[in-house]
């Protein structure tokens, strides 16, 4: 009997999700799998040649869970716009990133994409769910090598536990829609921080206000702990990037706007989403003084997956 | 009055697994080991709880003992933020493993509240089968209020008390709660049940 609640209680791990982009309707279904910690599915859309990952998708609604994504001709190219805006975070650091940190792995797109153009850095990737590696490399194209590995293993206990410290930590773990309530706290970016080398940069996926009710707790959330950020705005997506440089507090605008040509002429990368650089975004919005700061006592943002958004 | 201490002991074993989830996060993460070491842990309380709570309930049952079964958790629960921390950070620091790791740090935070809380069905029925002759129902009843009362925790919880207050003023105000509702028992007396002379009232059976 009391067994029956207790596995209610389990169940509430499992949360179903919606997606991060407009992206679908896919056609049909090459995976089905219930892991450890989400329903995974991988999906085509033949039309548009994409293929995505999804976690807890629902079936109705074609804005569903999507977590990943790839063109089925073209692997190497990124398909999402917030992945593509992740990498402006390669204008805000004056070096060559050497270690690197992925947290959540998805459909693999994003640490393949950085190993691409920098074969000599070394890449750790964390993943809680190790079917979703599974996934990632049978139908991703994504294979760990010798300098980028993926560890199986909780996101804030890696980055706890972990004697290194990282140029780029790129922060990227949902579970559907949903960041995991102990990867948006103010303790959580305090461990963050400490695992950053001096003028290391966070680079966090948000959701954006209409999906996300928690948005400007987590704005102020990284807010407090990043005194030096940037927010870029997804054009085509629900997506916020959030970029925190350490330290250099003489980083000027004009500064990394040269710094993204550099980066784009000398290795090739697309950095052109420096544009959905929103410079004043939270400074113009009232909203961050209303709400809490997300801490590890108060963090609800996974709880309230089913309230309507006003 | 028993079948409130009986609805609110379920509800606050729940409360306090759910917000145990929370606990464990910071150092142990969430994956399917954390939730296993909870739940488990819980189960192992509870388990014990019942067995201990029987055996005491034998020993010349009161409503006091009562009250200090449920005086104790509550103890705990007021407690909990000035050791909860410091366990939680001292294991992670010992560096057991994924799954030893939460395991022991479940067993010091949430064990010997939820052996306590476990304890309360038992004692209960009892206490209400000396007043009453209809042991049956009364015992069914008392299952069904505390199963309840577990629901109610579960989902006043998760859907709503961690949406608007801490996690530890949370469980701090439920050890309020245990404490004040054990007062009451200090002052009630038991009525045993009049047409059975075996039974003497303070619950001696012969």
């Amino acid at each position: 009997m009391r067994a029956f609640i207790v596995f209610l209680a389990f169940q509430m791990v499992m949360i179903p999700g919606w997606v991060s982009a407009s992206h679908g309707p896919s056609d049909h279904v090459l995976f089905e799998k219930n892991s450890l910690y989400q329903f995974i599915s991988v999906e085509e859309n033949s039309d548009k040649r994409e293929r995505y990952i999804l976690f807890n998708n629902s079936g109705a609604d074609q804005d569903r869970g999507i977590q990943g994504g790839i063109y089925i001709d073209d692997p190497e190219t990124l398909l999402f716009e917030y992945t593509r805006m992740s990498f402006v975070s390669l204008a805000f650091i004056d070096r060559e990133p050497e270690d690197v940190l992925f947290v959540g792995l998805g459909a693999g797109a994003m640490p393949k994409y950085f190993y691409k153009y920098y074969r000599d850095a070394n890449i750790d990737i964390v993943e809680l769910d190790p079917d979703v590696l599974e996934v990632a490399e049978e139908y991703f194209y994504f294979s760990e090598k010798e300098n980028m590995k993926v560890h199986i293993m909780d996101g804030r206990v890696f980055i706890k536990r972990t004697p290194k410290k990282y140029d780029m930590i790129f922060l990227d773990a949902y579970r559907g829609d949903q960041i995991p309530f102990h990867l948006t706290t103010r303790e959580f970016l305090k461990e963050v921080k400490k695992k950053l080398k001096k003028g290391g940069v966070v680079i966090s996926n948000i959701t954006a206000e209409s999906k996300n009710q928690y948005f400007w707790s987590m704005i102020k959330t990284y807010w407090k702990e990043f005194p030096l950020r940037s927010i870029f705005r997804g054009e085509n997506s629900r997506n916020f990037i959030f970029v925190a440089p350490m330290g250099n507090p003489g980083l000027k605008a004009s500064v990394i706007l040269t710094q993204a040509e550099n980066v784009q002429a000398s290795k090739g990368i697309d950095l052109s989403q420096i544009t959905t650089w929103s410079w004043d975004y939270q400074k113009n919005n009232s909203k961050i003084y209303r709400v809490r700061t997300l801490t590890d006592d108060y963090a609800p943002v996974n709880l309230l997956q089913y309230k309507k958004m006003k | 009055m028993i079948y409130v201490i009986v609805f609110l002991g379920g509800a606050m074993v729940m409360s306090f697994e759910i917000l145990g989830s929370r606990i464990l996060a910071p150092n142990f993460g969430s994956s399917v080991f954390v939730w296993g070491s909870l739940i488990s842990v819980f189960l192992a309380g509870l388990s014990a709880g019942y067995y201990w709570g029987g055996r005491f309930a034998d020993i010349r049952p009161s409503l006091r003992k009562l009250a200090l079964i449920i005086i104790i958790p509550g103890f705990f629960f007021i407690t909990f933020p000035l050791y909860s921390t410091r366990i939680s950070d001292w294991v992670f620091t010992l560096d057991l493993g994924i799954r030893m790791g939460p395991l022991l740090v479940s067993m010091f935070l949430f064990f010997i509240p939820s052996v306590f809380l476990g304890a309360v069905s038992p004692y209960t029925a009892k206490l209400m089968i000396i007043s009453l002759h209809t042991s049956g129902s009364t015992i069914g009843t008392l299952y069904a209020l505390s199963t309840f009362g577990s629901i109610i925790g579960t989902l006043l919880t998760s859907f709503y008390l961690i949406t608007i207050a801490g996690v530890k003023s949370i469980i701090m105000v439920e050890g309020i709660i245990l404490i004040i509702i054990s007062l009451p028992l200090f002052y009630l007396k038991l009525q045993p049940f009049s047409e059975d002379t075996g039974r003497l009232e303070g619950g001696t059976v012969s």
